[in-house]
Parts: structure tokens; sequence; C-alpha cells
């Protein structure tokens, strides 16, 4: 069996009295698109959160590639490729959408950042947007940016914090676009969502996360049809 | 262009009061320049970093000191001991930053302000090496015009170490801190490293300046070293001209200190009351400052061009 890209072992948090993560665990393959779902509080942006290093486990491990990384910082995690966007927008508003993305290009060149900042516009089909200050923008211009923001980070994994929600169903169908043509061109995409609809018709495999605890994993068709889903869900 | 343009003015007045100006217009723009110094010194950290803090004065306090004991007791040149106190400024804000810059909002600020309040406590007690309330006195000097030069050079080279800033990644980077640091930091940017380089360059001009200030002064206490207005005053100047600015801090320091001086020799009793007001009504009106006004109405150009124009020359930009 191949090494999964990344990999989280029963991982525990907990927040006061409340645990918001059980002894989670789940994988994600190479090159693939995995999702995970469950309904409002079952601990799916505390488990990115704990991915991205933005929350320290109380217990568990998390693995990229096979090597730890959840004692590592923020932006070391990132540096090893994993990126991330946010539950709720987090532009950097004072600045351009081109600044946006430049901001973060840690490893090339002025011109080079620029260039591939351009690129990323395009493909996401907003450089039009290029100069426009990110305070600006509306919810959904806001959350393309934040895709095009991960991209300058070349990452290996790409963690998206509900990229489909609070925006209307054109752009989500856009979005998947997009998705799917970065998993064609390589990248690996794990996805939390409440859009049962997008989750099940883009991602390979899904996780269902209910009280901080996996209650399944399996191809969307299983799991579209397992009344434990149906049970933590609906 | 227009850039160059500002440094030649600042130039060419710069030199207009050396030649043409009395003594008075000289030790006028000595001390405009020990603010706009400063101003810029904090603009880095509180403009454009985010960390807004009333610490500054430790730094110029400090090398205000070491300065005054090094021109004192060692007999150095008042640019050597300048020179020193730049570094002494580093060796503080490199440990001091990585400690306090964990402090966030409020008590970042507060915290900074009790650390001033802690050594110039220190700086009164410790009598044989500050000479504690007496303060330590210096040879006069009598010609001031290098001292001024030096200042001006100061002046410049803030000016143009903003300039690259406010065009560079390093200074995106710094602005993603003020705006999200959180974010900035999930996206890979190495947060504590920025900040504590972005307080050291704070740190260092604020302590050089604070021997020049003595040197100029022939003279340096404790309530001189650590003033709290100088702190606040210099705060209110980047305030009044915009914050995270290229031309804010210059723009504001000048406003003020003219302001300051107009309304000293017109209302001597309540002139810090008429300025407070005029700086709490700048503030209500212009929250943005002086340069957000001149952005709008077309006079000076938006800062962070760089990447634009970076934009423009690759042909694919709308």
């Amino acid at each position: 069996m191949t090494q999964p890209l990344l990999h989280v072992e029963d991982a525990v948090k907990r927040f006061g009295g409340r645990t918001a993560l059980d002894g989670a665990h789940c994988s994600v393959a190479t090159g693939s698109i995995t999702g995970m779902i469950g309904p409002n509080g079952s601990g799916k942006s505390t488990l990115f959160n704990c991915i991205a290093g933005a929350e320290a486990l109380d217990s568990g491990a998390v693995y990229l590639r096979g090597a730890r990384i959840d004692r590592l910082a923020p932006h070391a995690i990132c540096e090893r490729g994993v990126a991330r966007t946010f539950q709720l927008t987090r532009l950097f508003r004072d600045m351009t959408v081109l600044e946006n993305l430049v901001a973060v290009a840690h490893t090339f060149s002025d011109r080079q950042a620029v260039e591939r900042a351009i690129h990323a516009m395009e493909l996401l089909e907003i450089p039009e947007l290029m100069h426009r200050p990110a305070g600006d923008l509306s919810y959904g211009q806001r959350k393309l940016v934040e895709i095009g923001r991960t991209l300058m980070l070349e990452p290996k994994l790409m963690l998206l914090d509900e990229p489909f929600a609070g925006i209307n169903p054109r752009l989500q169908n856009r979005i998947v676009g997009y998705l799917q043509k970065l998993r064609g061109e390589g990248m690996t995409l794990f996805i939390i969502d409440h859009e049962m609809r997008i989750i099940l018709d883009v991602c390979d495999s899904v996780w269902v996360l209910a009280e901080g605890r996996i209650v399944m994993n399996g191809p969307p068709q299983a799991v579209r049809s397992d009344p434990r889903v149906i049970e933590a869900y609906f | 262009m227009k850039f160059r343009l500002a440094l030649a003015a600042f130039a060419a007045l710069a030199a207009a009061v050396v030649l043409f100006g009395n003594d008075y217009a000289l030790t006028f723009t000595i001390q405009l320049f020990v603010f706009v110094v400063l101003a810029y010194a904090w603009n880095i950290i509180g403009g454009y970093t985010g960390y807004s803090h009333f610490g500054q004065m430790s730094f110029f306090g400090i090398g205000a000191y070491v300065g005054v004991l090094l021109m004192l007791h060692l007999k150095w040149h008042w640019l050597g001991a300048a020179l020193a106190a730049g570094g002494a400024g580093l060796a503080l804000a490199v440990p001091l930053g990585w400690i306090m810059l964990r402090l966030k909002g409020p008590f970042f600020a507060i915290s900074l302000f009790g650390l001033t309040r802690v050594f110039e406590a220190v700086s009164f007690e410790w009598d044989a090496l500050t000479g504690g309330g007496t303060g330590l006195y210096l040879p006069p000097i009598n010609d001031q015009r290098m001292l001024y030069l030096a200042l001006a050079l100061l002046c410049l080279g803030m000016l143009m170490l903003t300039y690259w800033i406010d065009n560079s990644r390093f200074g995106l980077q710094l602005q993603a801190i003020r705006d999200d640091e959180g974010a900035a930091e999930a996206l890979g940017i190495r947060t504590t490293r920025l900040k504590v380089t972005a307080f050291s360059l704070s740190a260092v001009p604020a302590a050089a300046c604070g021997a020049l200030f003595a040197a100029h002064l022939a003279f340096i206490d404790p309530p001189t070293a650590f003033a709290p207005v100088m702190e606040v005053t210099t705060i209110a100047m980047v305030l009044l001209g915009g914050l995270g600015t290229i031309l804010g801090p210059a723009i504001g320091a000048v406003t003020f200190a003219v302001l300051n001086e107009l309304l000293w020799s017109r209302f001597p009793d309540l002139y810090y009351g008429l300025v407070g007001l005029v700086v709490i009504a700048c503030v209500l009106f212009m929250p943005r400052g002086i340069v957000s006004l001149l952005v709008r109405s077309r006079l000076i150009a938006p800062g962070r061009g760089a990447f634009r124009r970076i934009a423009a020359r690759s042909g694919r930009a709308p």
C-alpha cells in the first residue's frame, strides 16, 4: 500500500471542557481530491487548524509523507508544502489582489512572483481584479483570491476550508472546474464543506466526521447511502 | 521620478537652512530632524507592521546615554558615539523584540511604555554612571552644522529605507502581519523573524538619534532621555502624516513642528492644548493622514507602486 500524503492519527483537541476532536483519524492519498463532511461543530475546521499548525493537538499526530509535522510552527508546515484557505476568508484587506498573491511568494524574485501571480489570476479568470483592494471584493471573489494565494506557494497539499460556502451555484461550479484542473496538474486537495452535492460529486474519497470522530470513510457512492452518515449529517 | 523630486527638494531645503538660515533656524531644523527620524523609525513597526507601541523612547534614551558616556569618558567623536549608540539599540532590540513581540495590541503598547519607565527609573538611580537626576554634561559643540548634516543624512536614509520597505516583499509581508498575522503565519510568512527585524530597524535609528540629540544639547538627564511627551509627539506626527506611508512621517513631523512653533509663539499658555485639538481634529477627519488627502487630490501617487509597475511591464496586466 502506498504511503498517504497526509495521515492524521488519533487526533484529540479539547477547548476547556469541550472536546472538538476525539481521536479523529484520516488519510489523504497523493494526487486525490479528498473530502470531509460533517455537521456544524463536528470538528472539521479544528482538524484543519491542527493539520496547518494553527492549533496544537492535545494528543495524536499528523504526518506529511511519513514525517511528523504536528509540532511545527504554521510557517514551517507551509514550507513543507501544506497551504490552506480559511472558512471565513482572510485576505490582507489593505493590499491589492496582486499584492496579496505576491506577499506570500517566498522563493521567487519579484518579477517571477508577479508573473506567477498573473498566471494564477488568469487560471482563476480574475486578472481584472489585479489592482483592486482585497477589502473591496465580493465574498465569492475573495474565495477565488484565497485559492490563488495558496497556488503561489506551489503546495503539495491544498487544504480548502469550505470553499463553496456562501457563494452562488455558478461560482461553485467554476471553483469545481478549477479544482479538477489543479488535480489534473498533480496537486492533492483536501476539502471540507457542507455542500454534500459538490463534495460527493468531486471527491475520490470522503471522510465523515461527527462529534470529533470519524464515523465512516469511503468512495462518495458508499458515503451517500450509509445510514450512519444519514444519521450524523441529517 | 516623483520620489527623486522629493529627495531633491529635501536636499535643497536642508542646504538652504545651512547656507541662509540663522542659529534659530538651525536649532529648529535639528530638532525637527530628530522628530522626523523618530517618526520614520516608529512608522516601521507601528505603521507598516501594526505593532503600535509607546516604547520608542527606551531606545532613544539608551542611545543618548551610550553616546554621552562614550563622548564624555572615552572622548569619542559624536559621530562614532552615535554609530555605537545605534549598535547598542540593535543589541537591545533583538532580545527585547523576541520577548515582547509575543504580546499584541494594547498589551504590547503598554508593556513597552512600562519598560521605558523602568529604564528612566534605573537612570535616575544609577548615579555613578548616569549622574542621576543631575544628568551628564558635555562640552558644547559650537558649530552644529556637521551635526545638522548628519541628522539630515539620517532623515534621508530613513526616507529611502521606508521607500524600499514600501516597495518590497519585505514591506508587503510586514503589512500582511498588520492585516492578519495568523493568516500570514499560515501562509509561510516567518512572522516572528520579520517582526523582530522591523522592531530592530525601528530601534537602531532611534538610538543613534538619541546620541545625536544629546550631543546637540550637550546634556542628558532621565526626563530628557525618556520623555513621554516626545513619545506621544512622535506618534501624533505619524498619525497626522499618514500611518504606514512613505511621506507620512515627514509631512506629519513638519506640519506638527511648524504648528507647534506658531502656536507656541502666539499662545504660550495654551499651545499644548491647541496642538492637541488640531491633532484630534486631523485624526477624526483624516484617519489616514494628510498623505491620503494628497493622494486623493492626485498631488502624490499612492504607495506600493513597484509590483504594479512590474505587472505593467509584463504586458499581461489589464
